[in-house]
């Protein structure tokens, strides 16, 4: 159907070859520009490192190593004190919790939101709904003081807590609105049938809320996984390193590092989020267009 | 609503959200504002000895650094919100209209780079535009790029648009897919030719999504600190520092000033420029739902 309807429209557009001809150039530059970075640091990655600085037009390399992959393995850790399996595994850990409990405490909060009454909620929910236009740097100073305070600075703990208070109200916002939009009549039906709130949220609420949820996870996933500051400032412990943080020490630190070895650094941290990326892309997008179409 | 007076056990669903929102959001966003009238350093543990009232923001004032940072944070910001939009909007248009046989490919293709690390995105970048990068290599020059003051906040605005183009241009895509085709339709009849289609129907008709994504990449442009933390660090000298990388490298950054007081006080100013923001574009809503 959709597909049907945009030949329809497009019809006046396939007619002239100039707009054929010149959109094709576009995209065609558009997609080079976005592909070859990313490509190329690719390509070095893959040279052995005695070729390492020259290749067939910039990218096919005279010889293929994985010799770059086992150095930037023990660079990272002989060298700054990081290593990849540990910071795969603390951004596993910190993005699963944060991920979990703000789905969790949004869920509840969402359906107080669209489903009960209490006072003041909707300047609450006015202040909840600003404060997502706040960059997290904001908050930087006082949270580092609050961490220190409660003696959780470099824990986990320090950086699920910053988060799910920085995010929560996203996670709120997109569950109200789509709880909203469930029809009236299957929740009165519920209550007729004698259904306690909790029932009503858990069996035909939850259900229904799937899409939603999925596109918070997706949200949710991407902001924490890909987070810097707050993981740099209240982790600063090297064996609870986020990739990103462990990622950025290696790439900016003082000691000379091979090109080869720094482009494997930073394909080590791009190939998994590409794979993931290759398999759900559906869903990072319609995701990613619904979270911002909530806004 | 299922009950028809607030009950006490609503609490219960309410209260975990709120309690973390209040204590790792609304506290520390109030008590930053009030940190800025204070004199402390990473070593203190009682932060509120030291009030030295107006002296941080006089601080600030009187540094060129400062000024430059606030430049440097609206052209990013400028860059976002009229470069990436504008570029987006062509993008969305060519791809919906230009009858693609992998239009989805094509769009994936572009959004990947949403869905990376900042960081990551930097660092690809980075030794791109080094003297003896990849650039160089292409153009035949011998140019170092990231040193060069005039030249190093507009690639930082490059590789921002980079990463958030395709974001755009998802959102676009959605606006384009709502689109009434019945104007296009009927333009038809009346022979418009494509680039009439496109500035006299389209466009117009997309004025809605316009100012979304316009709002969405201004927040992202006083967001953008990870990239420019690996791209120049704020270098060449301070030249290429935005609001955000400033107030890091007031407060946190070794080999920094490591005044808290002076970071908070950048914060408020960050803290501000959204408030004024945000005023001004309920105020503007609220003239065009008048209108």
């Amino acid at each position: 159907m959709a597909n049907s309807l945009k030949n329809n429209y497009g019809a006046t557009f396939k007619r002239s070859p100039i707009f054929f001809i010149l959109t094709r150039v576009v995209i065609l530059f558009f997609l080079i520009i976005i592909i070859f970075p990313l490509l190329y640091t690719f390509s070095l990655s893959v040279r052995s490192p005695e070729t390492v600085y020259s290749a067939k037009f910039f990218l096919i390399p005279y010889e293929f190593s994985l010799q770059n992959y086992y150095d930037a393995f023990f660079y990272a850790e002989e060298r700054l004190k990081v290593s990849f399996p540990r910071m795969f595994l603390n951004s596993v850990i910190v993005t699963t919790s944060s991920v979990i409990l703000i789905i969790t405490l949004s869920i509840f909060a969402a359906f107080s939101f669209s489903h009960l009454r209490f006072p003041m909620k909707e300047s609450l929910y006015n202040v909840m709904i600003a404060s997502v236009a706040m960059p997290a740097q904001v908050l930087l100073i006082p949270l580092f003081y609050l961490l220190i305070y409660f003696g959780i600075i470099n824990t986990y703990t320090a950086v699920v807590l910053a988060y799910a208070g920085f995010l929560i109200p996203i996670g709120i916002l997109i569950l109200r609105m789509f709880f909203e939009q469930i029809p009236k009549e299957l929740t009165e039906a519920g209550i007729v049938d004698g259904a306690t709130d909790f029932q009503l949220l858990l069996r035909i609420l939850l259900p229904l809320a799937k899409p939603a949820i999925a596109t918070c996870v997706i949200l949710l996933f991407l902001d924490t996984w890909n987070e810097f500051i707050y993981a740099m400032i209240f982790m600063q412990d090297p064996t609870i390193h986020t990739v990103p943080v462990g990622l950025a020490k290696i790439g900016t630190s003082r000691y000379h590092i091979n090109i080869g070895t720094y482009s494997a650094s930073v394909m080590i941290t791009i190939i998994p989020v590409m794979l993931i990326f290759a398999i759900f892309q559906r869903w990072f997008i319609a995701g990613m267009t619904m979270g911002a179409l909530k806004h | 609503m299922i009950y028809k007076k607030f009950q006490l056990k609503t609490l219960l669903y309410l209260l975990p959200a709120l309690f973390i929102f209040l204590v790792f959001n609304v506290l520390p966003g109030i008590t930053s504002l009030i940190l800025s009238f204070f004199d402390f350093s990473g070593f203190e543990t009682s932060l509120f000895k030291k009030f030295v009232g107006f002296d941080n923001f006089i601080k600030i004032y009187e540094d060129k650094y400062f000024w430059i940072a606030l430049k440097n944070t609206f052209l990013l910001v400028f860059g976002a919100v009229f470069i990436q939009t504008g570029i987006a909007l062509m993008l969305s248009i060519f791809i919906f209209f230009g009858n693609f046989k992998f239009s989805v490919l094509i769009r994936s293709i572009i959004f990947f780079p949403c869905v990376l690390a900042p960081i990551s995105v930097g660092l690809v970048w980075k030794k791109i535009l080094e003297q003896d990068g990849v650039l160089n290599s292409i153009l035949g020059l011998d140019y170092s790029w990231l040193s060069s003051i005039s030249l190093v906040m507009w690639l930082i605005i490059m590789v921002n648009t980079w990463q958030w183009i395709g974001y755009s241009l998802v959102i676009y895509y959605a606006g384009l897919q709502s689109l009434n085709i019945e104007l296009l339709e009927a333009s038809d009849i009346d022979g418009a030719n494509w680039s009439q289609k496109i500035f006299s129907i389209v466009v117009p008709l997309l004025w809605p999504t316009t100012i979304l994504v316009m709002i969405l990449n201004l927040i992202g442009g006083f967001r953008a600190f990870d990239i420019v933390y690996v791209l120049t660090r704020g270098g060449p000298a301070h030249y290429s520092e935005v609001l955000a990388s400033y107030l890091y490298y007031y407060s946190f950054a070794a080999g920094g000033p490591n005044k808290m007081g002076v970071g908070a006080s950048v914060a408020f100013v960050i803290f501000a420029c959204i408030l004024t923001i945000a005023i001004a574009r309920v105020i503007i809503q609220k003239r065009i739902e008048k209108n």
